[in-house]
């Protein structure tokens, strides 16, 4: 074979740093882009990414995957699985894809920065393929649910959400802004493909495709599975990054750094994830819970990695490991009562087989949780709807940008976590949101929650029809309950066979 | 879901506007996706005025190239992620295949000595050269107002890191061949150093920091990417041709195909910004500021040459500007080459 091996030349292609002299190297790499916090040049020319790739490797190879994704959906489509799907599953793709395309693009963005900004030769050179690879994450994930376009306004939203300032939109916006496009280059490889790509990722994209293939939606499981695949690549370019932060003095930093991505990020996980998983898959399609899921991939996976990495569990390790079994049970029933405000139809997810498994996977669930649902179940069995909906505003958390979640029923814990700051009043759901903002405050402190630009007269009229109307929401697009109420009949025939 | 007045959507309501055709994959996965340039004075969901945002107010939305609707922009080519791999896929079989028989058939055995001797010094230097347009292109990307513009600058990126790579490909075999010339060792002190990469280096550094997205979409696909391909890609590989190395003959001409791409979408773009009045006098003024450098630097480039160095630059000029005479810019002292140097 007269052809060289990858290695042969591989380090040739990654040594491309020179020393500027039209411009000075402080110009060339401004440090709010850069972030290479002082540490020297010939330092960040170390810098080893642990999974080596190369053009033409590249271009080969992501050719085969695309081939494999298209061609499961063009074999599936006349199956038309999402015409027989449970209402539910049906609304988990709506809300994934909701969430996902732009914010993909955006990730482009990210790995677009360190591609051009970053001092680590091999950080610049694998974040190209990063920018190709988001590339094929926001495409993919357009054009799947294009093809559902006729089926509901809702799938209109795999390209309009992010677009619109519906709450859940702007709350993914606030975590992906500030972890993806908002910092420089080695705060982004260490927030986004460190944190969020190493942790979180897996969660949405392995977690659900596992529920995915259970439920049998084997074009949506095929799809997502086949995106990590790249996102396991290319999410390792965090790791060299913080060992040079660290062995250069910069350990706490990359700490801190490390600690505001996954809290914020699990925060956006509670409300989207979380419901999905938990409620709104079918029970038999659940393979594990959202608690389950999380405790596998951030706890004992992620927990091992930063370990290794030399860095420390997050300060708040306990609180997470506390509201493992809370947070995203609150968001559920804030999310399903103000379900108009969604672009998505939440299951409630609380029928008596539903109950048994919350039961059994939160011990509790039904003298905290369940007392709520017997609350909505009560209504909806006695013609009560309209009290099923709020009429009020929740609270919004300054950092999340969600609402102040806590766990009523017996174990209420209801508490706002308040800051003053430079003359403003700020409200979080935690005292970990409210340590985000204490240590950053410049990053956040004039940004306008949805409540805040209510009261600021900006949403008019000022009642829910103008807050619906200033999150983009028509009457089609509104969600409802998925299943239409159905799932109160078992209780109504529970209580007709008791009577 | 559909029991509103809203009617049922045959695509994106972004692409239903008045839109009699059905829009084509590419449009359904391309357009709208900047969801940052919606609100022009905020462009993330934090505080107004960090230094990104301020970054991007400055350098993207402010930019003196103005057009209401940047979102219109359609890439000619309508290049798609899985389309670009496929072609580019096939590409590198070609190149890959050259590379494979060249080396198979002895070639680089059979170069003369004193053309080994001059790639040491003008060929495999060009890989910092190509870095320097990957950071370009990656700069456009993530500041082009509008996603069908960004995911043009996607492709040329992976391009550039392409042509990174051929170079850094070849400068082991050449290392391999001719140990001792200084191959896979001194390009980095003849890219900082040798007089012929100098007019470059000025001209890449500078462009680097030109920080408004348009004109550094100008420096780079309409000045910086001409003058390369031109000298560093067209010419040195019709001097390869006479000096026996068919192989980079062959293989600047497989790279040129994709410069032809990047210009293809470059012309549609000037075209489109022409539309709007203002325009064309901020982009005479950004070619009557780069286009100088660039020509000085293929004459540096070209003057290292073993032989009619001054005629190699005058082709390289003319072809440049006859490029920019596509542009429809018709400023004639910016489209005609300075021949008196
Ligand atoms: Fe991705
Ligand atoms: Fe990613």
């Amino acid at each position: 074979m007269a052809l060289l091996k990858r290695e042969d030349w591989y380090d040739l292609a990654r040594t491309t740093s020179w020393t500027p002299s039209y411009v000075s190297e402080e110009v060339l790499f401004p440090e709010e882009m850069s972030g290479s916090r002082g540490i020297p040049m010939q330092v960040w020319e170390t810098y080893d990414e642990p999974y080596k790739t190369s053009y033409p490797e590249y271009v080969s190879i992501q050719r085969e995957k695309d081939a494999g994704t298209y061609s499961v959906k063009a074999a599936l489509e006349r199956a038309a699985f999402v015409d027989k799907a449970d209402p539910g599953w049906v609304s988990t793709m709506i809300a994934h894809y909701g969430a996902i395309p732009l914010g993909e693009y955006l990730a482009s963005i990210g790995e677009a920065r360190m591609a051009r900004f970053s001092k680590a030769p091999g950080n610049r050179n694998m974040a190209v393929f990063g920018m190709m690879d988001e590339n094929r994450h926001t495409q993919l994930q357009l054009f799947f649910p294009h093809a559902n376009i006729k089926r509901g306004r809702q799938w209109d939203w795999a390209h309009k959400a992010l677009r619109t300032n519906e709450w859940a939109a702007v709350a993914a916006r606030s975590l992906f802004d500030d972890i993806t496009t908002a910092r420089d280059a080695i705060s982004t490889a260490i927030m986004l493909t460190f944190a969020f790509e190493t942790g979180f990722t897996n969660m949405q994209f392995l977690g659900l495709a596992a529920d995915a293939a259970e439920t049998g939606d084997h074009t949506f499981a095929s799809l997502i599975s086949s995106i990590q695949t790249d996102e396991s690549r290319h999410s390792q370019q965090g790791g060299p990054a913080l060992k040079i932060l660290i062995e250069n003095g910069k350990q706490a930093e990359a700490q801190q750094l490390v600690d505001v991505a996954i809290w914020r990020s699990w925060k956006l996980f509670s409300v989207l994830t979380g419901p999905i998983m938990d409620y709104y898959t079918p029970v038999a399609g659940r393979k594990l819970s959202f608690k389950e899921f999380m405790l596998e991939w951030i706890v004992g996976q992620f927990e091992r990695q930063l370990l290794d990495m030399g860095l420390e569990k997050p300060w708040y390790w306990d609180i997470l490991m506390r509201d493992l079994d809370s947070t995203h049970h609150g968001m559920h029933l804030g999310v399903w009562f103000w379900r108009r405000t969604v672009w998505w139809n939440p299951a409630a997810g609380v029928t008596p087989e539903d109950r048994e498994w919350l039961e059994a996977k939160y011990p509790g669930w039904n003298k905290n949780w369940g007392r709520c649902w017997d609350v909505i179940t009560d209504n909806l069995l006695n013609g009560r709807e309209a009290l099923t909906h709020p009429e009020t505003l929740p609270l919004i958390c300054h950092m999340c940008n969600l609402p102040i979640a806590c766990t009523p029923g017996d174990g209420w814990d209801g508490q706002d976590w308040p800051l003053e700051h430079a003359g403003r009043l700020y409200h979080f759901g935690s005292e970990v949101d409210r340590w985000c903002f204490e240590i950053n405050p410049d990053q956040y402190k004039g940004h306008q929650t949805i409540v805040d630009r209510f009261l600021a007269g900006l949403i008019l009229p000022p009642n829910l029809k103008g807050a619906l109307k200033y999150m983009g929401l028509a009457p089609s697009e509104q969600g409802q309950d998925a299943h239409g109420y159905a799932w109160i009949e078992k209780f109504r025939a529970a209580k007709a066979a008791a009577a | 879901m559909t029991d509103s007045p809203l009617p049922t959507l045959k695509t994106w309501s972004y692409l239903s506007t008045g839109a009699r055709r059905r829009p084509s994959e590419y449009e359904v996965v391309s357009t709208g996706l900047h969801y940052h340039t919606l609100d022009q004075n905020r462009p993330w969901e934090l505080d107004p005025n960090i230094p990104m945002a301020q970054w991007y107010k400055r350098y993207r939305n402010q930019s003196p190239l103005r057009h209401p609707d940047w979102d219109a922009f359609r890439d000619p080519d309508e290049m798609i992620y899985r389309t670009y791999n496929l072609v580019q896929d096939g590409q590198e079989n070609y190149v890959y295949g050259l590379f494979d028989q060249f080396n198979e058939r002895g070639h680089d055995q059979l170069l003369d000595l004193e053309w080994v001797r001059f790639l040491a010094d003008a060929y495999t230097p060009s890989r910092y050269l190509f870095h320097a347009l990957q950071l370009g292109s990656a700069y456009v990307h993530q500041m082009a107002p509008a996603s069908t513009i960004t995911n043009c600058a996607t492709y040329a990126t992976a391009d550039h890191l392409r042509w990174v790579t051929h170079t850094a490909y070849r400068t082991r075999e050449l290392a391999n061949a001719f140990p001792g010339l200084g191959f896979a060792e001194c390009e980095r002190e003849r890219w900082e150093t040798d007089p012929r990469w100098q007019g470059f280096r000025e001209l890449v550094e500078q462009a680097l920091v030109a920080w408004d997205w348009a004109e550094a979409f100008t420096a780079f696909f309409l000045i910086v990417k001409p003058a390369v391909e031109e000298a560093v890609l067209n010419q040195l590989g019709e001097l390869a041709r006479a000096h026996g190395d068919t192989l980079l003959g062959l293989l600047t001409q497989a790279q040129t195909r994709d410069a032809e791409r990047h210009r293809r979408w470059g012309v549609a773009l000037v075209t489109m910004a022409l539309e709007q009045p203002g325009n064309r006098e901020v982009l005479t003024g950004w070619l009557g500021k780069w286009v100088p450098l660039a020509e000085a630097a293929v004459e540096e480039f070209c003057a290292g040459f073993p032989s009619d160095g001054r005629a190699a630059a005058q082709r390289a000029k003319h072809a440049m500007a006859s490029f920019r005479g596509s542009l429809l810019l018709a400023a004639s002292h910016l489209t005609q080459p300075n021949l008196d140097q």
